[in-house]
């Protein structure tokens, strides 16, 4: 049983990280499943007491770690169920979206909304969009190799001085 | 650890989808899982009974529960565990009901997720600590927002269980929508009569403080403990001093003052009480139309006031009260239906609201009682409902209904029979819903008995020939067109949320839904109480209601603040933030960004700053734990380690199983 | 007088209060300078000002502040390392009370990585230079008997050529010239270079660079803004942000924690890439942060000790954050 070799080839599933706040967005999940509301199956939900909870690094790790991609979801902004978790919130996964771009990680990977208690029609839509987008990207380029000069690193090293000078670990110095 | 994992069927809820043998039989691989099994209902008796005796037979120290969402039933397998003489929080929940077996039809898929979920929370378990609540005082006193039927049902049965009652109000006198009706269904009684008494005993009673013409201006603390700060609106009258004598009122030089309580059915003097019933019975000033407040000249009534009471210099005041438990009542606002150009869109004065037509009906009206055009003062002859106005209508952003706008319809259709023995009433109507106690028998007395024709159809246009109005619509039963030729046309507008309701929210820290109507924690289970502790609803403020459903929600919001205060003290929840006092560094950026002042600066040992949490001020959502560099400050039950664990568990190289 | 004779000055009167003042003195060659710990007027001469004095000495402050029988702290300031100073108070990080600071105009400073770079492509060793002149645009350098002359543009520190803070601010202070602000590009041209390239690019560019990363820690503990010391969350257990393993993507994690926790914050000194013993373009990272924060929130860290770093506060319609139609 695998959701990632050839078995399941046809409806191979990415993998989701969802960050949920509690009170509104995690309580809309469960409005949707309790409407029955279908949507794909590659989001797996992790739950926080709020938005203002989920520290950007949280998401840079599931980057990191191999998600291919990440979806946060909180109260509306003014309905923070404690006041003003969302605001930082907002303020904190902003900037990562902007951020993310230098890192070679697609910004398309990530996206924050905010989806309350009541709007499980929204967050079927929300997580179907979501999760399509990420199938249209396909799954994430992971970060591969050791540190130094690894197996790896020597295979470059061969094929660069094959291409011309300069090893392609040292090919730039800073500017 | 010693972990066990119970894989719930919930009947066929979950098992028609997830294969929840093979997913207890994956659990049983996770680090530190020793006992894995599925189980029919995990909630049930038996159920729970089979986790306990695992518990002690395995000698578990950790579960996790995969079954429906822990929004529902966290607090029961918590139970279960302390049962078991575990500590609560040694407890993860794997939601694969909402958010697995509820939303996709593959089961295979379902399976590797729901077993994933299993797997996310496994890892965070073994990093849960035992938690232990701390106790602290309540202020036994509750502040009931909003003095309608609902309110003030809420105010006096807290009241009369000996409770210290602070209502208030943002009009004027209390009563809401149920004062200004005549006669109310099914039993055609007259509404003040039966309002009037409890309005008296809202004022007479030694625990209810009232604070009319006020709003809650701001609202701070937690449950058994908040701090909330009233904003009495300026009234220009000093009422410590008014009898309420309604002098002012009658020599008021200023008399085209709109008239809230009469839904403008007439005007009113600038000064004066709304109605004769009104509580508190006291005048004021609608600033708006008074001349000596506009342009500085006039000043009849403080000249003859008889107590001297009128001030025109007063300013708004702010009284600070401290509470334990607020209940939310605070009712509705009328559909603006000038948006339906069909109907006129206010341009027709003989088109008039439900409540307009209640106000003309009504003995101590504006006309007193007697029905008459609003365009030539005639008695009208033929009068057209027309229902569901702003109600069950998308192309207005509409779609639910009202609930009682059938019921009152009826009864007007009714009433209008007996005010006016040789007139004719029309009904359109979409349906008829009237489930209630005697209600469906009231609908058809007024079918069979009164003779109100009912048509069934909406109605496409009204326009004005000559001094009558020609209503024209479908009857959709006889499958033709109609037109009625109508003295008086009354449209039975839907009720929408009250005006400021989301900005009130906002401060009680609630949620509401997009038409602004209070979410309650759970539809059906939870009906009066919210997702906030301590904050509790009643009547029209969470979605249409009639006045039955509205006084028992009031009872059942103050047995709530009853169940509440009959304990001396509360348990604060222990999931809170705490300083690692090792790794703090003294920053404080963590008071900065906490919303509840609940982070304060402390000295150590050696005079070095370090942050320290005030127990049962912090709400625990965590946002100092994202603003602490170092990690020094974390919310317990969701600290770093435990998301970073399930965010491991999730994403790793090559995940198979 | 001279800008350093000045300084000397300064410092001459103020040390009888002050328990040690920082600034830089000749290192071990031509080519570097290193830090000078005044505690007596004798130590005073050693003390020079020229673009070799590179490092950043507000990195010492947090720990100097600290430490026993030293109370009051003097230090040599640029512009760009006052303002760490500035962000530092703004965070109540330092006494801010207990530190007197020397300002000096500064006209940019020298990248040893860039100057050895020019060398060896001139076909000579690093180790064979002997001295080095500023002389207004140029660099001259005696290598091996030769004199190789460089504009000072190609051999300065990024940072300088956007530099919009050359004078120290908020010192008790302040030695010479005003120098006036004339940044050469608006933005780093590595940056700008970098950013026409595409996301797999980038990406694979990262993977490249990361595993070179022996995380020393280097880039951390020079950064003037690092406050936590001992308790970065990269080296600890609890929390567990980095493992062990040294692969590019944990030696990648850890660059993100630097950069997020320095969101709103870096003051772009460049200290963290200057140290780097492996020479990591990281501070790619910090400027796009660095620009982030100044396009969404108009806020330029180090320039105004009263004001609230972004992330700390919040407004309830935020003027550049577009609700996303999701």
């Amino acid at each position: 049983m695998s959701a990632r070799n050839g078995v399941l080839s046809d409806t191979r599933e990415l993998r989701v990280v969802g960050f949920l706040c509690n009170w509104c967005s995690y309580g809309g999940a469960d409005t949707a499943g309790v409407a029955r509301f279908e949507q794909p199956t590659d989001l797996r939900i992790i739950r926080v007491p709020c938005s203002g909870r989920i520290d950007p690094l949280f998401i840079m790790r599931a980057l990191v770690s191999g998600a291919d991609g990440v979806l946060v979801s909180g109260c509306h902004p003014r309905d923070c169920h404690y006041a003003e978790g969302n605001y930082y919130a907002r303020r904190r996964l902003e900037l990562l979206k902007q951020f993310l771009p230098i890192t070679g990680i697609d910004p398309q990977r990530f996206e924050y909304t905010w989806v309350s208690a009541s709007e499980g029609a929204r967050w079927q839509e929300v997580v179907t969009k979501f999760t399509n987008r990420i199938h249209e990207l396909g799954p994430a380029p992971r970060m591969q190799g050791g540190s130094g000069y690894d197996e790896l690193c020597l295979k470059q090293i061969e094929e660069g001085v094959k291409q011309g000078p300069a090893c392609p670990c040292h090919k730039e110095r800073a500017l | 650890m010693r972990i066990g994992v119970f894989v719930c069927h919930c009947g066929s809820n979950i098992a028609a989808t997830v294969d929840c043998p093979s997913v207890a039989q994956a659990a049983k691989l996770f680090p530190d899982v020793v006992f894995a099994s599925d189980t029919m209902y995990a909630c049930s008796e038996p159920g729970q009974d089979a986790i306990i005796q695992a518990i002690k037979e395995h000698r578990l120290d950790g579960v996790v529960v995969a079954s429906c969402s822990p929004r529902m039933h966290e607090p029961t397998f918590r139970r279960a565990l302390e049962r078991a003489g575990l500590n609560r929080y040694m407890l993860e929940m794997a939601n694969i009901r909402e958010h697995v077996s509820w939303i996709g039809k593959n089961k295979e898929l379902n399976t590797v997720k729901a077993t994933e979920l299993v797997r996310i929370a496994a890892a965070k378990l073994r990093l849960n600590t035992p938690l232990y609540a701390n106790q602290f005082d309540v202020t036994k006193r509750v502040l009931v927002i909003g003095g309608g039927v609902a309110g003030i049902q809420a105010a006096l049965d807290c009241a009369d269980a000996g409770i210290q009652v602070i209502m208030v109000e943002r009009d004027t006198s209390i009563g809401g929508k149920m004062a200004k009706l005549d006669k109310t269904f099914p039993t055609v009684d007259c509404s003040s009569c039966i309002l009037g008494p409890k309005m008296v005993d809202v004022a007479q009673h030694p625990n209810i403080t009232l604070y009319a013409a006020s709003e809650v201006e701001e609202i701070s603390g937690y449950v058994g403990n908040f701090d909330v700060k009233v904003r009495r609106r300026a009234t220009y009258v000093n009422w410590d001093a008014c009898t309420g004598c309604g002098l002012c009122m009658e020599k008021c030089p200023s008399k085209k003052s709109y008239d809230a309580f009469n839904e403008g059915v007439a005007p009113t003097a600038a000064i004066g009480i709304s109605f004769p019933q009104a509580i508190p019975k006291k005048a004021s000033i609608n600033a708006e139309f008074c001349m000596k407040l506009q342009k500085g000249k006039c000043g009849v009534c403080a000249k003859i006031c008889p107590t001297k009471c009128i001030d025109f210099e007063q300013q708004d005041t702010i009284v600070s009260e401290k509470v334990g438990a607020i209940v939310a009542a605070t009712g509705y606002d009328l559909f603006d239906w000038t948006v339906y150009n069909q109907y006129g869109g206010g341009r027709y004065p003989d088109v008039v609201t439900s409540l307009q037509y209640e106000r003309m009906m009504n003995a101590s009206g504006p006309t007193a009682g007697h029905i008459k055009r609003p365009s030539d003062g005639k008695e009208p002859k033929r009068v057209v409902f027309i229902q569901c106005v702003g109600s069950r209508d998308k192309a207005v952003d509409r779609p639910y209904c009202s609930g009682f706008c059938c019921m009152y319809t009826a009864k007007q259709a009714v009433l209008t029979k007996d005010h006016i023995p040789d007139s004719d009433s029309y009904v359109f109507y979409m349906d008829i819903r009237s489930p209630g106690k005697g209600y469906d028998e009231f609908t058809r007395r007024a079918q069979e008995q009164y003779g109100v024709q009912y048509v069934r159809g909406r109605v496409s246009m009204i326009y004005p020939k000559g001094d009558v109005l020609v209503v024209r619509g479908a009857d959709t039963l006889a499958g033709t067109q109609v037109e009625v030729e109508a003295d008086l046309v009354v449209l039975a507008v839907g009720i929408e949320s009250s005006k400021g309701a989301p900005h009130l929210a906002e401060k009680l820290r609630i949620s509401y839904d997009h038409y602004g109507f209070f979410m309650e924690a759970h539809p059906k289970l939870k009906p009066v109480e919210t997702n906030t502790a301590g904050v509790y609803l009643a009547g029209c403020c969470q979605g249409p209601k009639d006045i039955p459903t509205s006084v028992g929600q009031g009872s059942a919001a103050a047995a709530k603040v009853l169940t509440l205060f009959a304990k001396d003290k509360l348990e604060s929840d222990p999931q809170i933030s705490r300083v690692n006092q090792n790794r703090c560094v003294g920053c404080l950026k963590c008071t900065m960004t906490c919303p509840f002042g609940a982070v304060k600066d402390v000295k150590d040992r050696a005079g070095n700053t370090k942050a320290e949490v005030v127990e049962t001020v912090c709400q625990g959502c965590g946002i100092c734990t994202v603003t602490c560099p170092h990690g020094a400050i974390q919310l317990q039950h969701f600290t770093d380690n435990q998301i970073l664990a399930e965010v491991n568990a999730l994403c790793q190289p090559e995940m198979e199983f | 007088m001279s800008t350093l004779e000045q300084l000397k000055e300064q410092i001459r009167k103020a040390l009888p209060d002050l328990d040690v003042v920082i600034g830089w003195e000749q290192g071990y060659d031509a080519m570097h300078a290193t830090p000078l710990f005044i505690r007596t007027e004798e130590d005073i001469d050693r003390l020079i000002w020229s673009p070799l004095c590179v490092h950043s000495l507000g990195t010492y402050l947090t720990g100097l502040t600290k430490t026993p029988n030293v109370r009051k702290v003097g230090l040599v300031v640029k512009g760009c390392d006052s303002r760490a100073i500035v962000q530092l108070t703004q965070e109540r990080m330092i006494p801010r009370e207990n530190i007197v600071l020397f300002g000096v105009g500064c006209t940019g400073c020298l990248s040893h990585a860039r100057l050895e770079y020019k060398v060896e492509q001139g076909g000579h060793y690093v180790e064979d230079m002997h001295s080095i002149t500023f002389n207004g645009d140029k660099v001259e350098v005696a290598v091996n008997g030769d004199v190789e002359s460089f504009d000072f543009d190609t051999v300065c520190l990024e940072k300088c050529l956007t530099c919009r803070f050359p004078n120290a601010i908020a010192t008790e202070h302040f030695a010479g010239e005003q120098v006036p602000v004339a940044p050469k590009c608006e933005k780093a041209p590595s940056l700008e270079a970098f950013e026409k390239l595409s996301l797999e690019e980038r990406f694979a560019f990262w993977q490249d660079q990361m595993r070179r990363c022996v995380r020393c820690y280097a880039c951390r503990n020079t950064c003037p803004m690092c406050v936590c010391r001992d308790h970065c969350i990269s080296t600890s257990r609890n929390p567990h942000w980095v493992s062990q393993e040294t692969s590019s993507a944990e030696n990648f994690m850890f660059q993100m924690i630097h950069t997020m926790h320095l969101a709103g914050r870096c003051i772009e000194c460049g200290e963290c890439q200057r140290a780097c013993p492996v020479d990591l373009p990281i501070m790619l990272f910090r400027r796009t942060m660095v620009h982030a924060m100044k396009d969404t929130f108009g806020y330029i860290s180090g320039a105004d000790p009263e004001a609230t770093p972004p992330l700390l506060t919040f407004k309830v319609e935020e003027d550049n954050i577009k609700e996303r139609g999701w």
